[in-house]
């Protein structure tokens, strides 16, 4: 039998436990950003949930897709920015530039311009910005992303002059410099920082970790005011949460949501700078043959993929390179659904001695877009039917991604990769040497003459660059086939009634708070 | 009593060891890390750069050295991902969990109890099979499911409580709702299964002869003995808890353990996942002998090691 004491020891242990948990339960409803009217923030606040807290907001990462959203021309600026609509280059924090040389260029900076913490930007900041994102201590997303070795000297020769010199010329510097982030002299050189100080349009207010990060409009921007006094976000892992927080007003915006996502009427499409498409693995039997390879991407009904699994998000494509970005060739449709033709072409690979009936694998991986493991489905049963044999594997990120990149597993076999490309750069540099090229990280397959044409676009500057990588397009896409072009994929994002934005193609790696605009 | 609390703590230490150490071997054998942080287009000599930096050049078993230097010094290590020294993120998730997880056995055992209770004071009455028809519909509810029609219904539909979140007291609801309703099932049935046996035992009878009231037969005398297999089902369900309601977290943006571990494992942020696989492992560990403390104290035969 219990004992009187001990039942006063169970009921105060109770008691105890009950305590902790209430107290820890305030402090956990305690910590969050002040509520205000409108079931969330105030009127002034704009509310955007996310599907990931941003890892860090650390200004060399904003590469990286849940960094750069929050950070990229929100907190902090670079010294040109591109315009995602024309593709065109725009004065930031450098006003205007000029190359001197191949090899040397001159910024000219804006005047004028502070710091969140009250300091003046002025080219040393600029020179040491630029050092501290190429400079290798620090694991920048940006220097590997943008710059992938090249290498450089940043000079501040007065307040507002920068002089730049590459190791070798580099037609499309300026471009790359709107990748870096510019921060204060201050800023820690040998590690990563959390929570940045910039030049940008908001400030930090309060990042309580795991739950909520308030921006605040920064009063000393050099630019336009913003019209929202401040940005919370939040962040949820679970679509249909984001999309429901839309219709009960906890959010004015939605990001990255699917169509099953159920955001209705409040749903926005946008294209999303992404192109899908399969890799194959052009160097193994029997994808060795070009009419294997020509019969795939005839086999695929890219049509009826992008309407049917897709749920019409998207438009078939047949380059990886989309228009608005350097280097799209106008000329390159997308390969027309013909099976008559791909049972032809692998029939007459066979009769040659290509030994069709080898078991090709499609690598896939989950989630890389919505409804992925059935558009692999579609696929399989397309090539089946055209006469290949054909299996699946969906895997996870990281390992996918030992398929992505060299070194290539060895004894995979001949592999059809399910992959996605954005070019958020705006250059088909960014896309051709590493996808195309014969030593490129995620190339598995190239020709020499192709590498020739892709070295003619890097060093091409101007309209000439343009002809050029389209040139290198256009010969991969009839003469190499090392690839089959899915679609350019359609992002979707959920907005409120409260709040105007019109998404674009930049609009999943940064989205600019000076666009939102309260309605009405 | 000292000496089964000694017995049992050597013998629940050898899993915290296998765990952690089994922990730190598999994560290392799913991939470079350097792939998943790193740019698609960086150089091999960024790759080879970044594996020096961190130490995943070195032989796993020089790396495992380093680790246990650093555990020994309560030095967990900085995140990868979010370059913060991992036992902070651990840290703030863990209590986030803890408070979760409390709250909802609290509830589940109290709702059981009078629940099972009631439904085994008269067996196949009314109340019985109420209690017995919900409590099978509440063990095999899928979490997710019922968690997705709550925000539809509770958030969407009615407006009455937030989607997701931590910001409010309200935003508790549909998280504790949703983890509670199956411990409750399952509580129930145990409850009820072990009250009917004990409230037909001779015990009993001679309670109600010597005059005890009804309140005090059911809860004072028959749950006292009904309450170690309830127990033993309890623990078990809190320490499913206690490692993380992935589920629950993901769905309602709630900062736990769970959410971080899974984060952790998918981005290969290896000091964040040894961080929290050694405090969640320590933690349960320590629950467990909390329960078998409380079930030597129920019952003196396990207390004097005598097997039933």
């Amino acid at each position: 039998m219990i004992t009187t004491p001990r039942r006063r020891q169970a009921a105060s242990a109770f008691l105890a436990l009950g305590t902790l948990l209430s107290v820890g339960a305030c402090s956990v409803a305690n910590s969050g950003p002040e509520p205000s009217s409108g079931g969330g923030a105030a009127a002034s606040t704009v509310r955007i949930v996310l599907p990931e807290e941003p890892p860090t907001l650390e200004p060399c990462d904003a590469s990286l897709t849940a960094t750069g959203r929050v950070t990229r021309a929100n907190i902090t600026e670079a010294l040109t920015e591109r315009d995602p609509s024309s593709g065109q280059l725009q004065p930031a924090l450098s006003t205007e530039w000029k190359q001197d040389s191949p090899t040397e260029w001159t910024f000219t900076l804006r005047k004028g311009v502070k710091f969140h913490d009250g300091t003046a930007f002025d080219a040393k900041a600029a020179a040491f910005s630029i050092e501290r994102t190429l400079g290798s201590k620090v694991d920048c997303n940006v220097n590997g992303y943008v710059f992938g070795g090249i290498k450089l000297t940043a000079t501040a020769t007065d307040d507002v002059t920068l002089k730049v010199k590459t190791a070798k010329p580099d037609p499309i510097l300026p471009l790359r410099l709107s990748f870096v982030e510019i921060v204060p002299t201050t800023t820690n050189a040998t590690g990563k920082v959390r929570e940045p100080v910039g030049t940008g349009p908001y400030k930090i207010a309060k990042w309580d970790a795991g739950r909520s990060l308030r921006l605040e409009r920064f009063p000393g921007y050099w630019g336009k005011a913003p019209d929202f006094a401040a940005a919370e976000y939040v962040w949820r892992g679970e679509g249909s949460i984001r999309a429901a927080m839309i219709k009960s007003d906890e959010a004015d915006i939605a990001v990255g949501l699917a169509p099953e996502d159920g955001a209705g009427d409040s749903a926005v499409q946008f294209p999303n700078n992404e192109t899908s498409y399969l890799r194959i693995d052009a160097a193994k039997p029997p994808l060795n043959d070009v009419r294997v390879r020509q019969a795939i991407n005839y086999a695929i009904d890219k049509d009826g993929l992008v309407a049917s699994v897709f749920a019409g998000l998207g438009k078939p494509a047949g380059q990886l390179v989309p228009e608005g970005v350097t280097g799209h060739s106008p000329a390159i449709q997308p390969w027309p659904y013909d099976m008559a033709q791909a049972k032809k072409l692998i029939a007459d690979a066979k009769a040659a001695g290509v030994a069709t009936d080898t078991p090709i694998t499609i690598i896939g991986r989950n989630g890389i877009y919505p409804k992925a493991a059935e558009a692999m489905e579609v696929v399989q049963n397309s090539l089946t039917e055209a006469g290949l044999s054909v299996k699946i594997q969906m895997l996870d990120v990281n390992a996918w991604l030992e398929y992505l990149l060299r070194p290539f597993p060895k004894d995979a076999g001949p592999t059809l990769l399910q992959a996605q490309h954005g070019n958020q750069a705006g250059d088909a540099a960014f896309t051709m040497g590493q996808i195309y090229g014969t030593k490129g990280g995620q190339s598995s397959f190239g020709t020499p003459e192709l590498d020739d044409l892709i070295t003619a676009g890097e060093q091409a500057s101007g309209e000439a660059r343009q002809t050029a990588f389209a040139k290198a397009l256009d010969y991969q896409n009839k003469d190499v086939v090392r690839d089959a072009v899915l679609a350019h994929m359609t992002g979707i994002l959920a907005l409120s009634k409260k709040v105007t934005y019109k998404p674009n193609a930049a609009t999943n790696d940064e989205m600019r708070l000076a666009e939102l605009h309260p309605a009405g | 009593m000292l000496t089964f609390l000694r017995r049992r703590v050597v013998s629940s230490a050898i899993p915290l060891v296998v765990v952690v150490l089994g922990v730190f071997y598999l994560a290392r054998l799913t991939g470079d890390p350097a792939n998943l942080y790193l740019p698609l287009s960086a150089t091999a000599e960024m790759r080879a750069e970044f594996a020096a930096r961190h130490g995943f050049d070195q032989p796993l078993l020089v790396q495992f050295g380093d680790y246990l230097a650093q555990v020994v010094r309560l030095d967990f290590g900085e995140s990868l991902r979010t370059a913060e020294p991992a036992a902070n993120a651990v840290l703030r998730a863990f209590p986030a969990t803890l408070q979760l997880a409390g709250a909802t056995m609290i509830l589940a055992i109290l709702g059981a109890v009078v629940v099972g209770s009631w439904a085994a004071y008269r067996p196949n009455s009314l109340a019985d099979r109420v209690a017995s028809f919900t409590s099978t519909t509440a063990a095999s509810m899928p979490d997710f499911w019922f968690a997705i029609m709550g925000v539809l219904v509770f958030s969407v539909a009615l407006g009455w409580l937030p989607t997701s979140g931590t910001e409010s007291m309200s935003a508790w609801v549909l998280p504790v709702l949703t983890l509670l309703i199956r411990p409750f099932g399952v509580l129930v049935q145990v409850v009820r299964g072990a009250m009917v046996t004990a409230l037909s035992a001779p015990y009993i009878k001679v309670a109600r002869s010597k005059g005890a009231s009804e309140l005090r037969v059911v809860f004072g005398h028959a749950l006292r003995n009904a309450a170690p297999p309830a127990l033993t089902v309890a623990g078990d369900l809190a320490v499913g808890l206690v490692n993380g309601a992935v589920v629950v977290e993901t769905i309602f943006g709630w900062p736990g353990i769970g959410k971080l571990m899974i984060t952790s494992i998918l981005q290969r942020d290896f000091a964040v996942l040894q961080a929290a696989v050694l405090v969640t492992a320590i933690t349960i560990f320590a629950l467990n002998i909390v329960i078998d403390a409380c079930y030597a104290l129920l019952d003196s035969r396990v207390r004097q090691g005598v097997t039933a």
